[in-house]
């Protein structure tokens, strides 16, 4: 009954929900990211193992951001969260150039998947402040997603979690990349 | 179907229903020209949703219950049966679904708030299925403590002064779990999907606290906890304990009369459940090679199912007196014998192994061996109704009661045979069994090594050589010599007495621990066809005094390969006093 309320309030005010599902390979950063956003704090986390959700308000968007845990023996289980994703963030940590590969056969199989068909990809190009960091250019020049990515809308943004600089960014580029409902 | 055929402009197409494929075979099953529920379409379904997992148990689910709603009371009954056939083909992730509340709401949204003086097809349907489900996956299955709601719709639907129809037994077994013995992989993969359905659910209702057993679950399937590999190995050896016990009811079925009555159901349910799992021992062993003891275990107890198999055949033909010459003994607890020899063989080390091969105990034995083995004979479960009661204090009135007396209804003759079998003086005794994996050794060879223990006749012999045993591969005879009062040689000599040559031969000889073993190397590790004494192996036993009164007893184990296929034997053999 509250969801229903929640849906006819967001009718009238512009309100919006959506689930954004973000990963990447361990390390990368998401769960930094996560509480980033959330608290605006910098929360030291240790390896996540599971996964973490919380709710961030943005503008008139309640975004639901799930961060699923990115080591080896968690991502045969990613697939599990993509039911009713509408947004996905593929967070790369731009200075680990040499698991770049790996990363991007990653984000090809996830993109692959029927469910994430129509989700919207944002890849950030985190920790863009340490020395040696590949800049969003050449991070999407390695994913050849211009190449290879035809009918999902998708943007590669640097992003340094701990200054939160690109994460406002990536958001607001989502929200205005999804259709209102 | 049946309107014309004609060619038009537009592409040649499968009529559209509209939809995801899941939806447009649900309604290909249900649809109105149908004359009866087609199950080849209905299996089609089952099949879709089998090997789509995911969302799909789902939106099966969702699609059929809005079709069971349907006014037309054709497609609800098509719906009904179509539910019927994913609930007994889908498993733990359509169960999930059925249990889920909102389903289970919109099931029964048609149905009055107090009970109509008669009910349309439609609900008798519908209380048919609840009770099914009540009687069957809320009891029996694996998950049961997931099918909460399903109990609660029950009782509330009682409650309204609705009355249940009595269900069919054929109809419950069907979602009986079947005890089949499976192999290490299978039940990891059947554990995956279950799990994985459970995730995705809980992750699709996101209260805080599915969400943080989602998070628990997530370690589990990630492998950050054991318990995957543990209950996988439980759930082996509890099959493997049923097995046994069927084949030694299957043994005195067989053995007690001259000419037994092999068309009797419960002696051809006992063979075809051997049968079936014969072929599962090759897999477990090729998975579980590191597990010593259970492969031995299962080597064993092969052995033992193909003796029985062969018996069972010959008794078929009719050849009584070559069947009577097969004898074993009982398999799965120890006889008086073997008892005494399972206790010995904790003194005794392998050579070649540490303390960790030593017995330990497989797993708890599962209450009073009587009522498991009358349990084990057509599933009655003797244990179940206990169960039934006290479960989170919810009050099943009459639930357990009748489920138990209508189980023992069914086999009334079966439950003579094995009472009786069980007073006959050789039936098992009715102690706690598989304490020990090797208790079981002794028992299957007892009859190789009693002839030989009644050897000391020649006691006075400087040089004995007797055989030690013989297979129908493999005969291994031991040439004794007393070389003092406290050191014997032991001379091993192997002979292929079977059709296939042996390769790669390997013997190993274990003692007590108040002696020392010494091997010299095999003198090779191959037998050609026919070969005598081939291979031999010299050893020497120290501290085996001449003046100890016990019998010395030593564990040997051979290991060959034959036709390609890995064999071992083992057993304990008593040495003649010399």
């Amino acid at each position: 009954m509250g969801n229903s309320i929640s849906k006819v309030m967001g009718k009238i005010f512009g309100y919006r929900e959506m689930k954004i599902l973000m990963l990447g390979l361990d390390n990368a950063g998401k769960t930094t990211i996560l509480y980033k956003l959330k608290l605006n704090k910098i929360k030291t986390s240790a390896p996540t193992v599971g996964f973490n959700v919380e709710t961030v308000s943005f503008r008139n968007v309640k975004f639901n951001m799930w961060d699923v845990g990115g080591q080896d023996r968690l991502r045969p289980l990613w697939r599990h969260y993509f039911p009713a994703t509408t947004a996905l963030i593929f967070v790369i940590d731009s200075q680990d150039t040499e698991r770049l590969n790996e990363a991007k056969e990653e984000l090809y199989s996830i993109i692959g998947e029927k469910e994430m068909e129509n989700v919207v990809l944002l890849v950030l190009a985190n920790k863009q402040d340490l020395k040696g960091a590949l800049n969003p250019q050449e991070i999407s020049d390695y994913l050849q997603l211009n190449d290879h990515l035809n009918n999902q809308l998708w943007c590669v943004i640097g992003s340094n979690a701990l200054t939160g600089q690109g994460l406002v960014e990536g958001l607001s580029w989502i929200t205005n990349n999804t259709k209102e409902k | 179907m049946s309107q014309g055929i004609y060619l038009s402009d537009a592409p040649v197409r499968r009529p559209q229903y509209g939809g995801s494929p899941l939806v447009r075979k649900i309604q290909r099953a249900c649809r109105l020209s149908l004359q009866e529920p087609d199950l080849s379409l209905n299996l089609d379904v089952a099949d879709y949703v089998n090997a789509k997992q995911g969302a799909a148990p789902r939106d099966a689910a969702v699609a059929i219950v809005k079709l069971v709603n349907s006014r037309d009371t054709h497609t609800a009954v098509f719906a009904l049966a179509l539910l019927d056939v994913l609930v007994k083909n889908c498993g733990y992730p359509f169960h999930l679904q059925i249990s889920r509340k909102e389903f289970l709401n919109e099931l029964v949204k048609r149905f009055p708030e107090r009970p109509p003086l008669r009910f349309t097809k439609v609900q008798r349907l519908i209380l048919t299925a609840i009770e099914e489900w009540y009687q069957t996956i809320c009891k029996h299955a694996a998950y049961k403590e997931d099918m909460g709601y399903i109990r609660d719709m029950h009782r509330l639907l009682k409650y309204k002064g609705y009355i249940f129809p009595k269900i069919k037994e054929e109809d419950l077994s069907v979602l009986r779990p079947s005890d089949h013995l499976k192999t290490p992989s299978e039940i990891q993969k059947e554990q995956e999907i279950a799990q994985a359905a459970k995730l995705e659910e809980l992750i699709r209702r996101g209260r805080p606290e599915d969400l943080r057993e989602a998070n628990k679950l997530m370690k589990v399937m990630a492998g950050f906890k054991e318990d995957n590999v543990v209950q996988s190995k439980q759930l082996i050896n509890d099959e493997l304990r049923k097995l046994k016990r069927k084949a030694d009811l299957f043994n005195e079925m067989l053995s007690t009369s001259e000419n037994p009555d092999l068309s009797n159901d419960t002696l051809v349910e006992l063979y075809s459940a051997l049968k079936v799992s014969q072929p599962k021992f090759q897999k477990i062993i090729e998975e579980e090679h590191d597990d010593d003891n259970l492969v031995q275990d299962l080597l064993q107890f092969n052995d033992t199912v193909n003796q029985l198999m062969q018996k069972y055949n010959l008794l078929k033909t009719g050849e009584t007196g070559q069947a009577a010459e097969i004898k074993l003994s009982a398999i799965s607890s120890p006889t008086p014998t073997g008892g005494a020899l399972a206790n010995e063989i904790n003194l005794i080390d392998f050579g070649d192994e540490d303390a960790s091969s030593s017995p330990t105990p497989t797993g708890p034995s599962s209450g009073n061996p009587v009522d498991d083995l009358l349990s084990d004979l057509d599933n009655l479960n003797f244990s179940q109704p206990s169960q039934g009661f006290g479960l989170g204090g919810s009050i099943s009135l009459g639930a357990s009661g009748p489920t138990s007396a209508v189980n023992t209804t069914t086999a009334p003759g079966n439950n003579m045979d094995l009472l009786a079998g069980l007073s006959s003086p050789a039936s098992p005794s009715p102690q706690p069994v598989f304490n020990a994996p090797t208790s079981n050794t002794a028992d299957l060879l007892g009859d190789f090594s009693t002839p030989v223990t009644s050897a000391p006749s020649k006691n006075s012999l400087e040089q004995v050589k007797v055989e030690m045993s013989s297979s129908s591969h493999l005969r291994i005879d031991v040439e004794l010599t007393r070389e003092s009062d406290s050191v014997l040689k032991i001379v091993s000599y192997f002979s292929n007495i079977g059709t296939s040559p042996i390769s790669e031969l390997t013997f190993m000889v274990a003692v007590p621990k108040s002696m020392t073993l010494k091997l010299e190397p095999q003198s090779g590790n191959f037998l050609p066809v026919s070969a005598q004494n081939e291979v031999t192996q010299v050893g020497w036993i120290q501290n085996a005094l001449v003046t100890s009164e016990k019998v010395l007893k030593v564990k040997w184990k051979a290991s060959y390969i034959v036709n390609a296929t890995p064999v071992e034997e083992t057993a304990i053999f008593a040495l003649p006093k010399i």
